[in-house]
């Protein structure tokens, strides 16, 4: 098993040569991002944001200079979701992998190969790039599929890091990404559906 | 064409996951195989449809000034300010009263702003383990190792903790070892082990002892929870539980017996 990729060294007085600010404070915009939408409102996720900046703080000095800042501080800003009012309440009402019932670890069965069509009503959401309603079905994601998706997409994570971050194997990162684009676009095809009949 | 492209390999596609040699084999398909470029197609669409959308929420203003202030304020106290040594001693009795004073006082202040950072850090610590604990319960999920015997937890540790540990064999009535967890506190690894005492949990964590860290025996309470602790030379452990703290100090007696001292 690889792990503590920023394991604590052993010197921790040996000289840092970023400093904290320099290399935390471009990351404030995607954190504060991430935690809104983990967290669902402004409050709560300023909070998480402030309190991953001050845990980060009191660690960094056990980071590893040259290796991953970004995946070592987003993984502090998940572990402080986790643990707080909001994280809590998701954990209790997700138990997402006993729903992978309809599909295995390799995420094969949402759609059959092959079985995605170039005209279907979410494809043409996609290309009208129709902001709200996919954020409508972002919103409908569990958080486990949701923040997966937000690291591989928004953020241009590689699922290694992704891994690191979420502590899950490569393995589950990529049947999450894969439920978690079926399930959009089966929620998109669905706002589709009714938009059409509404309109009808 | 029967063999299309998996779910998996069109996100991993997508993605720019896939291996010189994976990415190949999957171009050749593709320059065969209509439905599975539309698919790749459709995942690609959906990808930056996402990546745009997904950043809806801006940081106000404000969190980032609060961000730079409050980062500026935490790293004051490890700034090595320059002590005056350019003064000289006069005389003067009452120039030297004065400096005793001025001396004592600042002395005193470093004292009280270091017994103010050692407590926060403590009560930080106390929060994040009660945190932890709570979380172990509402997840309600299998321990990482699930097992009661200590020579199948003890050794799962090997390899992913810089340190190593004793566990009691003989447990207090109605304790038994459930599991544990790999889990961290403030960043740092540690060593979550579960017990059961009668229909209550117990996370007892085990971390590495740092240099200036000497947390001496205490038993206190929050948010409804035991929480008890003691260190050794080499290790700081704490128990998180809802279980009366005789029974607590009970178990945390057991695990502090088989230490190395």
């Amino acid at each position: 098993m690889t792990l503590l990729p920023w394991r604590r060294k052993l010197h921790e007085d040996a000289p840092v040569a970023s400093s904290f600010e320099d290399l935390a404070l471009p990351l404030l915009p995607a954190l504060y991002n991430l935690a809104f939408w983990l967290a669902r409102n402004a409050h709560d996720a300023e909070d998480l944001v402030q309190e991953t900046f001050l845990k980060a703080l009191r660690g960094f000095s056990g980071f590893e200079e040259g290796t991953n800042f970004k995946a070592w501080i987003f993984r502090i800003l998940r572990n402080t979701y986790l643990t707080s009012r909001s994280g809590l309440a998701a954990l209790r009402t997700v138990a997402l992998e006993d729903e992978l019932g309809e599909q295995g670890e390799s995420g094969q069965v949402i759609y059959r190969e092959g079985a995605i069509e170039r005209q279907t009503p979410e494809l043409n959401l996609m290309r009208l790039g129709d902001r709200a309603a996919i954020q409508d079905a972002m919103e409908k994601l569990p958080p486990p599929l949701l923040e997966v998706v937000l690291l591989c997409d928004v953020e241009e994570m590689k699922y290694k890091e992704i891994a690191t971050i979420l502590e899950i194997p490569i393995g589950t990162v990529m049947s999450r990404i894969a439920r978690a684009r079926g399930l959009l676009r089966r929620e998109l095809q669905a706002n589709s559906m009714f938009s059409r009949d509404f309109r009808a | 064409m029967t063999d299309h492209l998996s779910l998996t390999t069109l996100n991993a596609l997508v993605d720019g996951e896939l291996s010189a040699g994976q990415l190949a084999v999957a171009k050749e398909h593709l320059d065969a195989c209509n439905a599975c470029t539309s698919s790749a197609l459709a995942q690609s669409l959906l990808k930056t449809a996402m990546a745009k959308s997904g950043q809806r929420y801006h940081a106000p203003p404000e969190l980032t000034d609060r961000m730079k202030r409050l980062l500026s304020e935490q790293e004051i106290p490890g700034h090595r300010h320059a002590v005056s040594s350019g003064v000289r001693l006069s005389g003067w009795a009452a120039a030297a009263i004065i400096l005793v004073l001025f001396g004592g006082w600042m002395f005193l202040g470093r004292h009280a702003l270091r017994s103010n950072t050692a407590s926060t850090e403590n009560a930080a610590l106390m929060t994040e383990v009660c945190d932890l604990h709570i979380a172990t319960l509402a997840a309600n999920m299998p321990p990482q190792v699930l097992s009661s015997d200590r020579h199948t937890v003890k050794p799962w540790f090997q390899g992913k903790l810089p340190f190593s540990f004793n566990l009691p064999e003989n447990l207090p009535d109605e304790t038994k070892l459930e599991g544990a967890n790999l889990t961290y506190v403030h960043d740092r690894p540690v060593a979550q082990l579960l017990y059961s005492v009668g229909r209550h949990r117990v996370s007892v964590f085990l971390q590495e002892k740092t240099g200036e860290s000497g947390t001496s025996d205490f038993l206190t309470h929050q948010s409804g929870f035991q929480i008890a602790g003691f260190s050794t030379r080499e290790l700081e452990i704490v128990a998180v539980s809802d279980v009366d703290s005789a029974r607590l100090a009970g178990l945390m007696d057991m695990i502090r017996r088989v230490q190395v001292s």
